[in-house]
């Protein structure tokens, strides 16, 4: 079922934690909520749990308003960071809880949990308690408890930052095929952009209680919206270079800096005194030969990645930007190298208030 | 352990303690403590045992006298100890009871609801002053409201009296549990579909449960020995307990020691079997927290 927020406001105090949030997931759809610490994407998902009031505003499952619905009415499921698993049942009685406090039939129940437990290969493990399980194990084991049986809506939140690395990934994909398998719309947070762009039919991100955009995970990356969106998003972060337009030369000029322009970013560009230029590490290609028209740097530093290198630069005026190389390409430090930008990829922003110009 | 490999612990270990002369002072200073507080329940066991020449026999007898039960018959056959002790563990039961069920719910809402203007650090703290002062300086207007609403010389009185004063002592142990359980629990429960108070019995309770047995045993001691109030509110044998039973046989003839000695005997025996019983717990609850588990 579909999620709809219309103007939902929650503070704490004088404290605004989400000012005016305004958002609607279609059925089935998976969205994450992506931000960094304190931007209000967690107090958003406790407000659609039913674990915060809401300030002001609505909120929405299907058509119904579900403000003053107790969680517990709500008919939703939710994935805590910490797992929450009740450390004294074992982890049948865990997965059963929310079938058993409905007051479904012993063998449905039964045979619901078997069911879940197989789909996510914890069989083995029905009898144990979770102080016995590894971090993996309790995670799925805390999924399972979630998809047991089928809400309106899924909740996670950061339900994977707590896994080492490895089974992080693994278990993200496996959340994604669990995900279309089941169908079920899902809320889902988290500060991590790997995650969010992996896993997000569409990605929601916010910044300091406001949200900043909702799109594909595509278009944030692509086509992000304001500055703060271009930064987050992306590894290596993408490069930021504040300069001004000369219309005259059609150049973006920062310093020494002198990039030829489009007529179509002219255009664009035209009406602004300051602009940042973004461009992102793999838009950036890095030449040991000179050549015309290409931008002189040094080498500051190189990390091999192994199937790639991120080559981190010092243009003439001082400005440091990261340039992602193939895995062979060696240079010295302080060497001079030369940058050309793939124009048609960069994107524009408006310097004072850091929204796209593209 | 069987009993044999226990004497044989103990008497390696005492070997061990002798022959290093090092641990002499610090065991001689524990042999005292132990000493100063087992001979007093000692010589009241032998005493209730002793017939009256006995008793005040010069030099004492610790060991060799012969042994009687006319004491304990005269205490539960011939007196109403046997009804004192039944109207003990009624009234310590029922008030522990109440004292945690009440207890045990504000001290839910202590630790989970937010209230306004502090009101949540204030409440408790307002419910610890209540055991700031001595319970003396209560009792005479507690004896005036109990006869105004005649209840004076009922077991009523006593279980609402004792439930009042352990109600703080339950208040702030099972705040303190409480605030150790991860919010995320009950939050996972209510979503899961249960309701607070299900929530609470279902997976916050269970969890608490060796604090909560560990702060019912301690109700119930307090209880038990309790004497002022049990004094000042009964009179009669109806709702006396035992330690004022066994009190009231110091009269101006007579002090019946070895009826006194019996008594107390008896009052002993349930206290030491259920802290023995919830020994291990009575650790366990009130460590809770220190390690998080």
């Amino acid at each position: 079922m579909n999620v709809e927020f219309k103007n939902v406001t929650k503070s704490f105090g004088r404290e605004v934690v989400v000012d005016n949030l305004t958002l609607s997931t279609e059925d089935g759809e998976f969205v994450v909520l992506l931000g960094p610490s304190g931007c209000g994407k967690t107090t958003t998902l406790r407000m659609l749990a039913g674990l915060e009031d809401v300030s002001a505003g609505d909120i929405l499952i299907g058509e119904e308003r579900i403000n003053d619905v107790p969680t517990q009415q709500r008919d939703i499921a939710m994935v805590f960071q910490s797992y929450a698993l009740y450390p004294h049942m074992t982890i049948a009685g865990n997965i059963a809880y929310p079938l058993r406090v409905r007051r479904t039939a012993p063998d449905e129940i039964k045979r619901r949990v078997e069911r879940v437990a197989a789909m996510l290969e914890i069989n083995n493990l029905l009898a144990r308690r979770p102080r016995d399980l590894s971090g993996g194990e309790r995670q799925r084991v805390a999924l399972a408890r979630a998809i047991v049986r089928s809400p309106r809506v899924y909740l996670m939140d950061e339900p994977l930052s707590n896994l080492d690395a490895k089974l992080r990934v693994q278990m993200r994909g496996e959340l994604k095929r669990l995900q279309h398998e089941l169908g079920t719309t899902t809320v889902y947070v988290t500060h991590d952009q790997a995650e969010a762009m992996t896993l997000a039919h569409r990605v929601a991100v916010m910044r300091g209680g406001h949200l900043q955009q909702f799109d594909t995970p595509m278009n944030i990356y692509n086509r992000p919206a304001n500055r703060f969106v271009a930064e987050f998003v992306g590894s290596p972060s993408m490069n930021f270079i504040e300069g001004r337009v000369d219309l005259g030369e059609r150049l973006f000029t920062s310093g020494e800096l002198a990039i030829p322009l489009s007529i179509f970013q002219l255009d664009l560009l035209l009406e602004h005194e300051g602009v940042t230029l973004g461009i992102r590490p793999e838009h950036v290609h890095v030449s040991t030969a000179e050549r015309e028209g290409l931008l002189p740097a040094n080498v500051y530093v190189t990390e091999l990645m192994g199937n790639e290198t991120f080559v981190f630069l010092r243009l003439a005026g001082g400005e440091k930007i990261i340039a992602r190389a193939a895995a062979e390409f060696r240079a010295e430090l302080e060497t001079p190298v030369w940058l050309e930008f793939e124009m048609d990829k960069a994107a524009f922003f408006d310097t004072e208030s850091g929204e796209s110009l593209s | 352990m069987s009993l044999q490999a226990r004497l044989r612990d103990f008497f390696s270990d005492l070997q061990a303690i002798l022959s290093s002369p090092r641990l002499w002072p610090k065991y001689l200073l524990l042999a005292l403590a132990l000493a100063a507080a087992l001979l007093p329940v000692y010589w009241m066991w032998t005493i209730s045992l002793k017939t009256e020449v006995d008793q005040f026999a010069v030099p004492p007898k610790w060991f060799a006298f012969k042994p009687t039960l006319a004491h304990y018959r005269e205490a539960f056959v011939e007196r109403s100890f046997g009804q004192y002790l039944l109207t003990s563990a009624i009234v310590a039961v029922l008030s522990t009871l109440c004292a945690i069920i009440l207890g045990t719910l504000a001290a839910y809402a202590l630790a989970r609801f937010r209230l306004p203007h502090k009101l949540n650090a204030r409440l408790a703290l307002w419910i610890l002053s209540t055991r700031m002062f001595p319970p003396i300086v209560t009792a005479v207007p507690l004896f005036l409201l109990i006869r105004d609403v005649r209840l004076l010389d009922t077991l009523a009185s006593l279980v609402i009296v004792y439930t009042a004063f352990n109600l703080p002592f339950v208040v702030w142990m099972m705040r303190g549990f409480f605030n150790e359980i991860p919010r995320d629990l009950e939050e996972a429960a209510r979503v899961d579909g249960d309701s607070r108070l299900g929530a609470l019995r279902r997976v916050l309770l269970p969890i608490v449960a060796p604090g909560l047995a560990a702060t019912a045993v301690f109700c119930l001691i307090i209880s038990w020995n309790e004497f002022l109030f049990a004094l000042t509110l009964t009179q009669t044998d109806a709702a006396m307990t035992l330690p004022v039973g066994i009190a009231g046989r110091v009269t101006q003839y007579e002090i019946k020691w070895g009826v006194m000695s019996a008594a107390g005997v008896v009052a002993m025996i349930p206290i030491l079997v259920f802290a023995l019983a919830v020994q291990r717990y009575l650790v366990r609850g009130l460590s809770l927290g220190a390690v998080k588990g």
